[in-house]
């Protein structure tokens, strides 16, 4: 009696508000979004004005502090519309802010914390660098203790909304040798003339989730005040780094549930209009195997992106569950891109039909919440365990 | 200012409508606000904001009623489902005469609905309600002003060929029309508010009606027939090369076709 599969009045209407405003907001644009490669600000400040960047912090900061369900439909429903404004959206409302609201002093989140939720304030997490990515343990940007605080020197990459951020947490070791051991995660703001803080390097050209800006940010011995070391401990970074990562990843899940849809369902109204040899080419049992196969994969992803939110949500151990659920919504996505290209045929390879763009912005799943081959490294490593 | 606007939840555009019976439908499980009604409760707020007072969303429905959550996420105060078993096969006039029966001892100064349900568009509940409950009416408004303290209201509607303004006194009910406003986005505190909002449920009894007065017993208009649009003819490949190919065109467009 307790296997209950429903999502509820409340939240099927929490779904429903959140498509409506999508629909309003972001569906004429999805086209424009993609060409420009530009942050859209407008539609920031209207997602920031409509409350919804606060939607996972404490209600005293200007948050609604919802359910962790209720987020995923969120993030579900914003990459419906564009995956590139949801990447920008979702660095702001999770791990953009989660380390200052999780260990930031009061002042730190009046004025860090608080702006941010309004929009006012734009931030993001930095992990990646040339030689580590999945590999945390490769860090090399260096966090040195000083007289009332740490000196941090190093370059970041593929940092999502870098280019635009005003604040940033920082993963930095303070001593390579010690790998995951010595890690650590840092407040850091952007360099002005009355303060210390990073400064943007290269904005990246992406292939897909393209008005979300992606770039460099650069730590050239930038002081920061003991208040800024967030955490209860030094050397417990990737221990922190874990709370969040079975959302990030259930997130990624989401990302791809809805890219797969939009792609999937664009090509079923293509299909059932394209004629070849006398028929819609949905009649044909080829093209139907493909939907088969998507709807069945498709399906399944989702009810296990589901279960492991519910798991988050209820405090359950499911951190295999989480990588499994990202890697196989995403795999299920890879699928879904690739078989919408060849359901429109050479269509598919122009930029007037919407299947390249669904192909183009999937891609960045494989990458963010670990690669699959780290993934399946890791999770072949624990089927086989004693 | 006491305003009351009359909601209804229709099936959302895309949801999957087949006929299963010559009386009866499958709609699938989507349903929205009908749109004339969220610029209804839009005109409603904006009324609110400037005079002061209450709006109240009301609904005659058996179902899950989103459009009444959709109303509080909008701003509204309060919710209101007239719900009982006896309205399943209500006409407009029978759902009109339940909204009026629960409006006749409010203190209200201004009824706001849709100009027609964006299902059947029929039109008629708004205008039914204003005649059971005998207060004038507007249709279609696409402007309103208000003079609260001498309780009145210029409304404006199109007309052929131009605008016509009327004025009327409160209290009235006025069906309003696109061009009115743009309803707003709810912003998600409102609707964290009304995931959890409690909606008022009345039944026929508490009203004063009985069985016989809503219901298919009492509907004066009755679905005799639903038909499905035609299915698309089956596309015919003409196998010829040119000019064989264009005079059997020809051919088939003015013999089998008919448009030439």
């Amino acid at each position: 009696m307790a296997l209950d599969f429903t999502l509820g009045e409340e939240q099927d209407f929490f779904r429903q508000t959140v498509r409506d405003t999508v629909n309003r907001l972001i569906m004429p644009r999805v086209v424009e979004l993609d060409e420009k490669e530009e942050f859209p600000w407008d539609l920031w400040k209207e997602f920031a004005a409509l409350g919804y960047l606060g939607l996972r912090h404490e209600e005293k900061y200007g948050g609604m502090a919802t359910d962790t369900i209720s987020q995923m439909i969120f993030y579900e429903e914003l990459a419906r519309g564009s995956c590139g404004f949801a990447m920008s959206v979702i660095m702001q409302i999770l791990m953009g802010t989660y380390f200052v609201a999780r260990f930031g002093n009061e002042e730190i989140k009046q004025r860090i914390l608080v702006p941010a939720i309004k929009g006012e304030k734009i931030g993001t997490i930095c992990f990646t660098e040339d030689q580590s990515g999945s590999d945390l343990g490769g860090t090399r940007t260096l966090a040195a203790k000083v007289d009332g605080g740490w000196r941090i020197n190093g370059r970041k990459q593929w940092i999502t909304n870098g280019p635009i951020a005003e604040f940033c947490t920082v993963m930095a070791t303070v001593d390579p040798k010690l790998g995951l051991k010595g890690l650590n995660f840092y407040l850091v703001e952007r360099k002005t003339d009355k303060r210390d803080g990073f400064v943007s390097g290269q904005k990246l050209h992406k292939l897909g989730s393209r008005c979300s800006v992606t770039g460099e940010l650069v730590f050239d011995n930038v002081f920061v005040p003991d208040e800024n070391f967030l955490g209860e401990e030094v050397g417990k970074g990737v221990q922190y780094a874990g709370e969040i990562l079975n959302e990030v990843r259930v997130m990624t899940a989401m990302n791809a549930l809805a890219i797969s849809k939009g792609a999937m369902d664009d090509a079923k109204e293509y299909a059932k209009n394209r004629i070849a040899f006398g028929n819609p080419i949905s009649k044909y049992q080829l093209i139907r195997e493909k939907f088969a196969k998507y709807w069945a994969w498709y399906e399944a992803s989702w009810n296990y992106a589901y279960k492991c939110a519910w798991m988050i949500q209820n405090k359950i151990p499911c951190s295999n569950e989480c990588m499994m659920a990202k890697y196989h919504a995403t795999e299920m996505c890879m699928y879904a891109v690739e078989e919408a290209m060849r359901i429109y045929g050479g269509n598919a390879f122009c930029s007037e039909y919407p299947p390249q763009r669904y192909w183009r912005d999937a891609k960045f799943l494989l990458y963010g919440g670990g690669t699959h081959e780290v993934l399946c490294d890791y999770l072949g490593r624990m089927f086989c365990k004693d | 200012m006491e305003i009351y606007v009359l909601v209804k939840q229709v099936p959302d555009p895309e949801a999957i409508v087949k006929v299963k019976s010559d009386t009866e439908l499958e709609i699938e499980n989507k349903y929205f606000t009908s749109f004339f009604d969220e610029i209804a409760v839009e005109a409603g707020l904006k009324l609110k904001e400037k005079f002061g007072g209450k709006v109240t969303v009301l609904t005659v429905d058996n179902r899950r009623v989103d459009a009444l959550r959709r109303g509080i996420s909008m701003g509204a105060e309060e919710a209101v489902q007239v719900t009982d078993p006896a309205i399943e096969g209500s006409d407009p006039f029978s759902i009109a005469r339940a909204l009026a029966a629960y409006l006749k001892d409010k203190p209200f100064d201004l009824i706001l609905a849709g100009r027609q349900a964006m299902d059947d568009d029929a039109g008629i509940v708004g205008p039914a309600v204003a005649e059971a409950l005998g207060i004038p009416h507007v249709n279609s408004i696409v402007g309103i002003e208000v003079d609260d303290p001498k309780k009145e209201v210029k409304v404006t509607r199109e007309v052929e060929n131009g605008k016509e303004i009327l004025s009327v006194s409160l209290p009235a009910l006025f069906t309003c029309q696109k061009g009115l406003n743009t309803p707003r986005i709810p912003q998600v505190m409102n609707v964290m508010k009304a995931m959890k909002a409690q909606i008022k449920k009345v039944d026929l009894a508490a009203l004063g009606l009985s069985s016989s007065d809503v219901g298919s017993s009492s509907a004066r208009v009755k679905v005799q027939t639903y038909l499905p649009p035609p299915k698309r003819p089956p596309v015919k490949m003409i196998k010829e090369d040119f000019p064989e190919n264009v005079k059997r065109l020809v051919k088939l467009l003015r013999e089998e076709a008919k448009i030439i």
